[in-house]
């Protein structure tokens, strides 16, 4: 009897996972179990493998798992008890089931398609999954309203009255009313197809087909209004309770008969399973469903408990974003401090990194040249003194010739870390002198463009103009602060340094400034002159040429092209033949565009008629 | 830049210039520019002498076929001069006073001086001489258009008149009106 009132028979063939809600989790499984239905064996459950989840317990029968498989509630279970055999009795764990939680006697299977279909919040409209347990698909998962009845009400006339019911308890669902509009158990719930309609003003019951109170004539709600008034006004009772017989405790008792052992394990995890109440939380469906067979003797902590430990609606997602914000709040302020902290740290290590790099230069010029050569060969600190030198050179004779390549790799380490000390921005305080600021800030810009002569060869420090000739202005300004990155050299400071960087790059790099405006930086092949020069081979080679095809031979952009043609243009050099001039559309082909050719017409002598 | 001259189905010899496509298009360059246009200058009045024309219309770059198609368009290279860049030349020859403006105040036609007026002064007084017909009122059509070509034929009224203004400065001829417009008598000089 238990076991048909409390559980339902699911496909076994179905592995168990994919029997699983979303929210759902499996515990332990064990294989080799019987079931007792109260006191006697199931004849039809004795082999088969046992599932315990966050939720529920699956019997999978082993030979028959299509007919013989059932999976139960844990909510239904209100104590256990364990057995641990005697002789050839097996362990066994009693489940001693709650008797007001009974399931009704049909088949539970039409009420789980509906449960399982995916539905839409009437507040938020939000379209929530399906696949949750029913208990959690009773909320919306976004603003967690209880899903509202009629929503999802595909029921007959019938059993939309008794439906009404519990309509003014919005965590009903469509699972309750079927239960108790069923022919199964008696239901008391069969006078209310006499009883009328209560009038809200003088609670008098009318007539189901009136509109208005027949006493005080007072516009009568609908019907379904009508049924949660008349549910105020006359709540079930105790005696609504279907069947007298599950009261008999044999009835309220499964048992599990582990023939194969594993029972401690899986009972203790059942135990757990059943303290944590994974289904508590978000009972309130299954609270429904309780009262649908005893409304008044429902325990009371089964009520607005959970609602109230779960924020739901508006305020509740209030209350989410204030505390998301706080808690980033929180992250950020922790964050800046461990910055700051950092930072304090980042001042030694800088220095740390300083020092180790002097020495490794001092020493590598000690073994590369093995005497002290002027300490201004290498372009990183000049400032080197030949105290430290010399302090230093009695140690470095000792290091042997491989000496180079491990400060190349405390170097590279240092780079790593981002600490390279050649590529150390020098700062105005580092400086005192302003004129000597600015040959160091030349001297690095130097680097920049066309990487440091002690290269590390890992990294890829290649500069801006190792591969290009001839770059703008506002490139190199960008790409030396981004190497910078801290204390930006302002556009002001930068065109102080350019006059001073000729000296400082080799070949040197010189600016120029176009006649709109554009300023480049570029090395001696760029001049004008030998540009020019260039060009002027090009045009005496093809002939003619176009804008485009001289920027693709040089490999400059386009604009850059046609500002330095523009300049030999301005000496007379070439010409310009202009695709406007074509009789016929756009010439010969290709776009509007100017085409290049040398100037011969200066020489040029009348041939014509005289 | 193979350049070669071109001869023309009447005969006119075109530059090799003529067949360079940056002939064809304004160029920024100053110097460029003034040399370009000296050498379109000098095609126009020589081209202008050879078919004995007159006038040149801003138009007539567009107009195939038309009067000026052999040297303002060449279509062996595809290209044409440019409205602009005709207007400016026509400006330079008004400079230089190789052409008037047809017409006061306008800007796209000019009456070319492939001769200057003085040249036309004495080619008309020698031509009056030398027909035998010094202190005979002549009309100006009869002067345009005389049985016998000359090389006062097709001479346009306006140039014919200044040329005859030229000569009356120095006593060798005279506006007289007749019936029929205006007549001039022309003296030994």
């Amino acid at each position: 009897m238990a076991l048909r009132r409390y559980t339902a028979s699911i496909d076994g063939t179905i592995p168990v996972p994919a029997l699983l809600y979303d929210d759902e989790e499996l515990l332990a499984s064990q294989d080799g179990v019987g079931i007792y239905d109260g006191l006697q064996k199931a004849p039809d459950y004795q082999t088969g493998s046992v599932h315990v989840s966050t939720h529920r317990l699956f019997f999978v029968h082993s030979q028959n798992p299509s007919s013989y498989s059932f999976t139960m509630d844990l909510l239904h279970v209100t104590r256990t008890n364990y057995y641990a055999g005697l002789f050839k009795s097996s362990p066994k764990v009693s489940l001693f089931l709650d008797a007001d939680t009974a399931l009704p006697l049909i088949t539970i299977s039409g009420q789980r398609t509906e449960i399982f279909e995916s539905w839409e919040c009437e507040v938020c409209s939000h379209r929530n999954p399906p696949g949750l347990s029913p208990t959690a698909a009773r909320i919306c998962t976004l603003c967690g309203v209880p899903r509202s009845v009629s929503a999802g009400s595909t029921v007959s006339d019938a059993s939309s009255q008794t439906q009404s019911l519990f309509s003014s308890i919005p965590e009903s669902s469509t699972t309750s009313l079927s239960s108790s509009s069923s022919p199964g158990p008696p239901s008391p719930s069969t006078n209310s197809e006499s009883d009328g309609i209560g009038c809200p003003a003088c609670t008098f019951l009318n007539h189901p087909s009136l509109r208005v109170c027949e006493i005080c004539t007072t516009p009568l709600p609908n019907v379904e209004h009508a049924g949660s008034l008349r549910a105020k006004s006359a709540p079930p009772t105790r005696a609504v309770s279907p069947v007298g017989d599950n009261t008999d405790p044999a009835n309220l008792l499964i048992k599990l008969s582990f023939r194969k052992g594993g029972d401690k394990p899986f009972y203790n995890v059942l135990r757990r399973a059943l303290r944590s109440q994974a289904w508590e939380g978000k009972r309130i469906g299954h609270n429904a469903r309780s009262r649908t067979s005893s409304l008044a003797v429902a325990s009371p902590n089964y009520g607005p408990t959970p609602v109230a430990m779960r924020p739901s609606g508006i305020d509740g997602i209030m209350r989410n974003v204030e505390a998301s914000a706080h808690i980033t709040q929180t992250d950020l302020n922790d964050a800046l401090k461990d910055l700051e902290g950092l930072m304090m740290k980042a001042k030694d290590l800088v220095h740390l990194a300083g020092e180790l790099n002097e020495k490794l230069t001092a020493s590598s010029t000690t073994t590369t040249t093995s005497t002290l050569a002027s300490p201004l060969s290498t372009t990183s600190f000049p400032s080197n003194s030949g105290t430290q030198l010399t302090s230093l050179f009695s140690t470095t004779t000792l290091v042997p010739s491989t000496e180079p390549e491990e400060a190349k790799f405390i170097r590279s380490s240092l780079a790593q870390l981002g600490l390279q000390m050649s590529n150390a921005p020098v700062t105005l305080d580092m400086i005192r002198d302003e004129r000597r600021w600015v040959d160091e800030l030349a001297r690095e810009l130097a680097r920049v463009l066309q990487g440091s002569p002690d290269d590390i060869p890992g990294q890829k420090s290649a500069g801006i103009m190792k591969e290009r000739g001839i770059v703008g202005l506002d490139e190199v300004w960008g790409g030396w602060n981004r190497a910078r990155g801290v204390a930006l050299i302002p556009p002001s400071t930068f065109l102080q340094v350019l006059p001073h960087l000729p000296a400082y790059t080799s070949p040197p790099i010189r600016s120029r400034v176009f006649k709109s405006g554009l300023s480049v930086l570029h090395v001696p092949p760029y001049t004008h002159a030998s540009f020019t020069a260039r060009i002027v081979g090009y045009l005496a080679m093809s002939g003619v040429m176009t804008t485009s095809q001289i920027a693709h031979e040089e490999n400059i952009t386009i604009g850059l092209a046609d500002e330095m043609i523009a300049a030999i243009e301005a000496d007379g050099v070439i010409c310009r033949d202009d695709e406007r001039s074509a009789i016929k559309g756009g010439g010969s082909g290709s776009a509007s565009e100017v085409r290049w050719s040398r100037n011969l017409f200066l020489e040029y002598i009348w041939d014509g008629q005289l | 830049m193979a350049l070669s001259t071109h001869t023309t189905p009447s005969g006119f010899l075109l530059p090799s210039i003529h067949s360079a496509p940056p002939f064809f298009t304004h160029q920024p360059n100053q110097s460029t520019h003034a040399h370009l246009t000296e050498q379109w200058m000098r095609l126009i009045l020589t081209y202008a002498r050879h078919k004995r024309l007159f006038i040149l219309r801003v138009e007539d770059a567009e107009v195939p076929g038309g009067d000026w198609d052999k040297i303002l368009r060449n279509e062996r290279i595809n290209r044409q001069i440019p409205p602009s860049y005709l207007s400016s030349l026509m400006a330079a020859l008004v400079v230089k006073n190789l052409a008037v403006y047809e017409l006061a105040k306008q800007t796209h036609a000019v009456l070319l001086h492939w001769h200057l007026p003085e040249e036309w002064a004495g080619v008309l007084h020698s031509w009056a001489t030398a027909t035998g017909q010094l202190n005979t009122i002549l009309t100006f059509y009869e002067i345009s258009d005389p049985p016998i070509p000359s090389p006062l034929s097709c001479i346009l009224i306006p140039l014919l008149r200044r040329a005859i203004t030229i000569l009356s400065r120095s006593n060798r001829a005279q506006i007289i009106g007749v019936a029929d417009g205006e007549g001039v008598r022309f003296f030994v000089g």
